[in-house]
């Protein structure tokens, strides 16, 4: 890589399991941001008492719950609130740890052993755990899910960035800039940032399908997404009753699930070969 | 030594900070903790009687001090949903989650470690793509789902095992094992999936190293120098990320013991989470974060001693 340049994406490296993640990132996506204006809502909230537990058949293609609700749309409406959380707290662990990990790793002396200090004790506390206790103490709902798994990835997010400023603080490029008297929030701006970059994208996919999973956890356990509203954590809760005689009502959230969180890490795999030029 | 008193006194006050992260956070409960004891039909007077008793109209700091002297002088306080001394409970659920945390780690260490390995050695074969495909699979699923599909079939299915509840290994051992076991595996086989990804990338990287073409050109089989030259060097890293997942392990817990009723510290906390149970949510959180820590130390002590170029200082 040249002094300062920006790093490509090399997509023509992402490969064949690359672009099997990208596609069902991309399907995923798109049902969350489309699904609530081409379905109608009371599909996934009309009850069918005379088809309650019911198989998979051409009325209900994947079955329906144990109050009759076809489980089809019924998942496809819960993408919106699973995949809305995870985005939104990623997206937090990102505004609090990226200026928190490039200050730490560019400025160093005090300000970096203090903040470290803090990250390392955080990450001593188990995310889940973490992300549960925040949750019961404010209560759970929507927007306490959010900063609980946001506050958990934080220390993760800063760690990462605050090693990756750090090496590309200390690049001859750098020193040069300084050298000649840039100031440093344009150092920052200018080499800094779009170097690390490549770090921050693939922690972010990587942080998204962990998210996935933490609000499925949370949900689970009644710490997370609350009825009526509706998350594939959710409905593999509803489905514990009913595992012997319907066990297609946890089966279907939990492929929801699985394939986003597959497509998430195979895109976070291929990005870090692309990205990474050390790694192949 | 001079690495293990630095290190104790990093540690003294990495529990200093984790002490006090744990106290910030709980209190910003906004539950009432008389309230709690005494239920929402009591008299306010009493309410009033009782929160002074407690101290709970000190303020924060005070309440905080006194919180850290019972830690350190083994006053540990009283659940109030078990109404029982927390300093015992504790003890009896880190034994049984202690149990399953063990076993999770051993399935995962041998199966993880030969299959990534097979993987490394046929790299970019079927038998690394099925490997790494279902090693990526096993990292996408919640590991409650692993829960699930395991009563599924191994208790409603095949009946061979329970699929809820906790035995005493000092009662009966062999009962406690396979009570144990489930949640074990549920544990253990996303672990597993982690580290089989983890053994492969490293395997990968030191198989193209000069020290394995050395090996292979003086006439060593294939086998001495996978598994004695290769493997040796894996060892540590792979250990390394071993341990630093008991952490995530402690997390995974609480889901897996409440899918299994399994009644230990996972349990325990997510008992005391439910119910706001202040004194026992401190505790339960300060305690797992220090053995957190405490496995963390484990792993560099573990690592200077498989690894003679790491010297501690």
């Amino acid at each position: 890589m040249t002094a300062g340049a920006r790093p490509r994406i090399a997509l023509g490296r992402v490969g064949p399991r690359g672009a099997l993640g990208v596609g069902l990132v991309a399907v995923a996506l798109l049902v969350a941001a489309l699904a609530p204006f081409a379905v109608p809502p009371d599909w996934a909230t009309q009850m069918d008492m005379t088809a309650r537990l019911a198989p998979p058949s051409l009325a209900h293609p994947l079955g329906t719950d144990e109050l009759g609700r076809d489980l089809l749309w019924r998942v496809v409406l819960g993408a919106r609130t699973s995949i809305l959380i995870a985005v939104a707290a990623v997206a937090l662990s990102v505004a609090v740890g990226l200026p928190l990990g490039v200050a730490s790793g560019y400025l160093g002396g005090t300000f970096d052993n203090v903040a470290m200090r803090l990250v390392d004790t955080l990450l001593a506390f188990p995310a889940l755990l973490l992300a549960l206790t925040i949750s019961a103490v404010l209560g759970p709902s929507l927007p306490n899910t959010i900063l609980a798994i946001g506050i958990a990835f934080t220390p993760f997010l800063a760690r990462i960035v605050r090693g990756e400023a750090l090496r590309i603080a200390n690049q001859t490029y750098v020193e040069a800039a300084r050298g000649a008297g840039t100031p440093g929030p344009l150092i920052v701006w200018r080499h800094v940032l779009p170097n690390i970059m490549p770090a921050v994208i693939v922690q972010v996919t990587i942080s998204l399908a962990f998210a996935i999973l933490a609000e499925a956890a949370l949900s689970f356990l009644g710490l997370g997404t609350q009825p009526p509203q509706s998350s594939w954590g959710l409905m593999i809760q509803a489905s514990r009753d009913y595992l012997d005689r319907a066990p297609w009502t946890a089966l279907v959230p939990g492929a929801a699930v699985a394939l986003t969180v597959l497509g998430l890490n195979m895109l976070g795999d291929a990005l870090r070969d692309a990205l990474d030029p050390r790694l192949r | 030594m001079t690495f293990l008193a630095g290190r104790l006194a990093s540690m003294a006050l990495t529990l200093a900070l984790i002490s006090a992260i744990t106290f910030a956070v709980t209190n910003v409960l906004p539950g009432d903790v008389a309230m709690m004891i005494m239920g929402t039909q009591s008299n306010p007077e009493a309410l009033e009687g009782l929160r002074r008793s407690l101290g709970l109209d000190d303020p924060l700091l005070v309440q905080y001090a006194r919180w850290v002297g019972g830690l350190l002088t083994g006053d540990w306080g009283t659940s109030l949903v078990f109404k029982e001394p927390i300093g015992p409970l504790l003890a009896d659920k880190i034994v049984a989650s202690g149990l399953i945390v063990v076993l999770s780690m051993v399935i995962a260490l041998t199966l993880a470690i030969p299959l990534g390995v097979w993987a490394a050695v046929h790299r970019d074969r079927w038998q690394d793509g099925a490997a790494s495909s279902g090693a990526l699979l096993g990292v996408s699923l919640p590991d409650f789902f692993w829960g699930i599909v395991l009563i599924l079939l191994f208790a409603r299915g095949l009946g061979w095992l329970p699929s809820s509840g906790f035995v005493d290994p000092l009662d009966d051992p062999l009962g406690a094992l396979r009570h144990a076991l489930l949640p074990s595996l549920g544990l253990g086989l996303g672990l597993m999936a982690h580290l089989t990804r983890m053994t492969r990338a490293t395997m990968t990287t030191l198989l193209a190293e000069d020290f394995v073409r050395t090996a292979r050109s003086k006439g060593l089989t294939e086998r001495a120098v996978v598994w004695r030259h290769a493997l040796a060097n894996a060892i540590g890293p792979v250990v390394t990320v071993a341990g630093l997942q008991v952490g995530y392990l402690f997390g995974s817990i609480i889901v897996m013991e409440s899918l299994f009723n399994y009644t230990g510290m996972g349990w325990l906390t997510y008992q005391a989470l439910l119910n706001r149970d202040l004194p026992l949510i401190q505790a339960t959180v300060f305690v797992v974060a220090a053995v957190v820590m405490l496995a963390n130390l484990a792993v560099d002590l573990l690592n200077a001693a498989i690894d003679p170029r790491i010297r501690l200082s």
